[in-house]
């Protein structure tokens, strides 16, 4: 008993000690967690009695919506409308290897995609190459069609695809794009590197051009064209004030979604690349120089009574007076010999100067490769000065005569052309001649369109003032009598000038409505009377009645 | 009271647990609304610039002209029939506005009523004149 009570002593001796141990280890563990517990609760209570805190948001926390990425910039127009937009496309190509019967393959695809080579499709599909293109750029049909079909070896590609909803409008001013999307013409490859950066910003490039307003020169010129039976035309319309030009024609055109068997004919711009003889349209510069540099004034005048000689050439007025002209009848009735006379008095240094600062002698600055260079003569002799005077012997734009144009009748300012929408454009533009001068050929345009030749080109209520331009094409050796370039330039309201119309046709023929002439005044300034007919109520220039006093001293020196 | 502890301090770690559970699989599934409605507007965007582009070319003066051709008997306007100001046009007279001032003569009914919206009187009493004495 004793021994049995010994040997379990340690029981009792023990026992105590490490029950107390783990209790108070276990203590401690709950007093821990109760100590976390209460951390919580009070923090929890905390929170709920606190103001809310205001919510700092972190892009980490925002949704961010991906742009939509497009690996060119669109290009609208003045008014935002879309002229050239990045769509998404699909591209076929196929893996050779995983055919078994190519010929089968070859025959289901050509008779949905009928413009591929039956030959050419079964040699690629023969090839045994891993990856060959078939198609680029498939419609969403043909897309679903090939699907259809069930050939796991054809694949297809995400591509995207140029598009130009307006189709053939504005052609030229926009160009057109290879079918790896660089650009090739107009403005997509003079803004190449800018249109592919600013896919980035989404912000697409904003012309100057109205749709509204280059759809109604488009018409009216190939109307005029079909009339006349023309072999092109162009025609421009461009703000005086500021440069920016609405709308920029060249016919025949081209739908640039479409180049394939385009000529080249088509593809050149006559606007901006086209040089030309323009005829009687120059005299205005003639007479701004000459006026500004006070050579002449407007109570003086030039015998046009004969002919005059010079080297070789002999020239005559195609609106024969016979008689003393003075300075308005000269121009209203377009007098080469009066023009002429001018000219010589104003001497060759003055008359390049003049058109050197007017920029006739160098290539036209706008957003466009397709630029042509003006021609001139190399030595400018007295036969130079004499037929330069009425439009003969130099060669320039349309573009650059509009510009020019614009500087004479918006008080002397030669604002550079511009076919990018830019508010701020009207500062820009240097005096060349003063405004005084500016006023005169205000008139002077105004009374030949009243009382001239280019009665026609007269729309009722918007004061349109202009020159018309008739010029034989220049052959080698001479000239051809029966090919003409006839142009006609107006400025409308002359009072207070906004607009510049320009239109040319390029060997018209005359019809019965024309009594045969094929002239300027016949054939080019009925398409001005109509564009501006149809643009200036979109362009707010409001239909007025005319202040007869303006023209009232200029027009009683003109007898009929 | 040490069984009550334990049992209280078991149930709340595990409404803790499930609460923590069900808060982290409505963030999950409000990351996934988001995530579809991230892709949604996108493929919205893409569509909208198809849209855009379907627009302008059937909103292109082409089209316009055709359709007008068709359907309407639209003419362009001629220069007579355009305005330059708004104020020649002759619209319809408005009537004669009158001074407010008591002084101004107005109809008996006009007058009495327009005293009355003047002194916020809506009493439907009016004061008697005063009467002369009979001698």
């Amino acid at each position: 008993m004793t021994d049995f009570a010994q040997s379990y002593s340690f029981i009792e001796t023990n026992k105590p000690s490490r029950i107390s141990t783990a209790r108070a280890r276990l203590m401690i563990a709950v007093l821990l967690f109760f100590a976390a517990f209460l951390v919580m609760i009070a923090r929890t209570i905390e929170l709920g009695f606190s103001a809310p805190q205001p919510r700092v948001v972190t892009s980490g926390l925002r949704a961010v919506v991906p742009p939509v990425e497009v690996a060119r910039a669109d290009i609208v127009d003045r008014n935002g409308d879309i002229l050239a937009t990045n769509l998404e496309t699909s591209s076929l190509y196929a893996d050779a290897t995983a055919i078994k019967n190519p010929t089968m393959a070859a025959q289901k695809l050509v008779s949905i995609l009928p413009d591929l080579s039956f030959a050419e499709v079964e040699a690629k599909l023969s090839s045994g190459k891993r990856f060959i293109w078939l198609k680029r750029k498939l419609t969403p049909r043909q897309k679903w069609q090939v699907n259809a079909l069930g050939i796991p070896a054809f694949q297809f590609q995400r591509e995207e695809e140029r598009l130009y909803p307006q189709g053939r409008l504005a052609a030229h001013v926009l160009g057109y794009v290879d079918v790896d999307g660089n650009g090739l013409g107009g403005v997509e490859h003079f803004f190449d590197a800018s249109l592919v950066s600013k896919n980035k910003t989404g912000e697409p490039l904003k012309l100057s051009l109205d749709m509204r307003v280059q759809y109604a020169l488009a018409d009216e010129l190939e109307s005029a064209m079909n009339a006349y039976q023309a072999i092109g035309a162009a025609g421009l319309v461009m703000n005086v004030n500021s440069g920016e030009v609405l709308g920029m024609v060249s016919l025949p055109n081209y739908d640039p979604n479409n180049l394939r068997g385009v000529a080249d004919e088509a593809l050149f711009n006559r606007v901006t690349q086209g040089v030309y003889e323009l005829g009687s349209t120059f005299k205005t510069f003639t007479f701004a120089a000459a006026l500004d540099n006070g050579i002449v004034d407007m109570t003086d005048g030039y015998d046009a009574s004969k002919p005059l000689r010079v080297a070789r050439f002999t020239i005559k007025d195609d609106h024969p007076k016979n008689r003393y002209l003075t300075l308005p009848e000269i121009f209203t009735y377009s007098s080469n010999i009066g023009t002429a006379q001018m000219a010589l008095d104003l001497g060759a240094d003055k008359q390049q100067a003049f058109l050197s600062s007017l920029g006739m002698m160098q290539p036209a600055n706008i957003e466009l490769t397709e630029v042509g260079a003006p021609l001139y003569p190399t030595t400018w002799r007295k036969s130079s000065i004499m037929t330069i005077s009425y439009g003969h012997g130099i060669a320039v734009s349309p573009l650059q005569l509009a510009s020019g144009i614009a500087a004479m009748v918006n008080g002397g300012r030669l604002h550079p052309a511009t076919l990018v929408h830019n508010p701020d454009a009207w500062q820009n533009g240097k005096q060349v001649i003063s405004p005084a001068t500016s006023r005169q050929i205000r008139q002077l345009l105004r009374l030949a369109v009243r009382k001239g030749t280019g009665k026609r080109g007269e729309a009722i209520g918007y004061r349109v003032g202009g020159k018309t331009g008739t010029a034989e094409k220049a052959v080698a050796g001479g000239y051809k009598r029966k090919s003409l370039i006839s142009s006609f330039v107006g400025v409308y309201p002359m009072d207070d000038p906004q607009y510049v119309v320009f239109a040319l046709l390029d060997e018209p023929k005359g019809t019965k409505e024309t009594y045969g002439f094929a002239s300027g005044g016949w054939v080019a300034a009925p398409v001005v009377r109509n564009v501006i007919l149809r643009t200036a109520p979109l362009l707010g220039v409001a239909p007025e009645n005319e202040d007869e006093g303006l023209y009232q001293k200029l027009a009683l020196m003109i007898e009929k | 009271m040490r069984k009550y502890v334990t049992t209280f301090a078991a149930i709340t770690a595990i409404a803790s647990g499930v609460a923590v559970l069900q808060l982290k699989a409505t963030v999950q599934n409000k990351t996934d609304e988001i995530r579809a409605l991230v892709n949604g507007i996108h493929d919205d965007k893409e569509a909208i610039r198809v849209l855009e582009a379907e627009w302008a070319y059937q909103s292109s003066p082409h089209t316009l002209q055709e359709n007008s051709i068709r359907f309407l008997a639209l003419m362009p306007p001629k220069a007579n029939q355009i305005l330059s100001t708004a104020s020649v046009i002759p619209l319809r007279p408005e009537g004669i506005k009158v001074d407010s001032e008591d002084s101004v003569l107005l109809p008996a009914s006009y007058s009495s009523d327009a005293e009355k919206n003047d002194r916020g009187d809506e009493k439907k009493t009016t004061k008697k004149p005063r009467q002369g004495v009979g001698l």
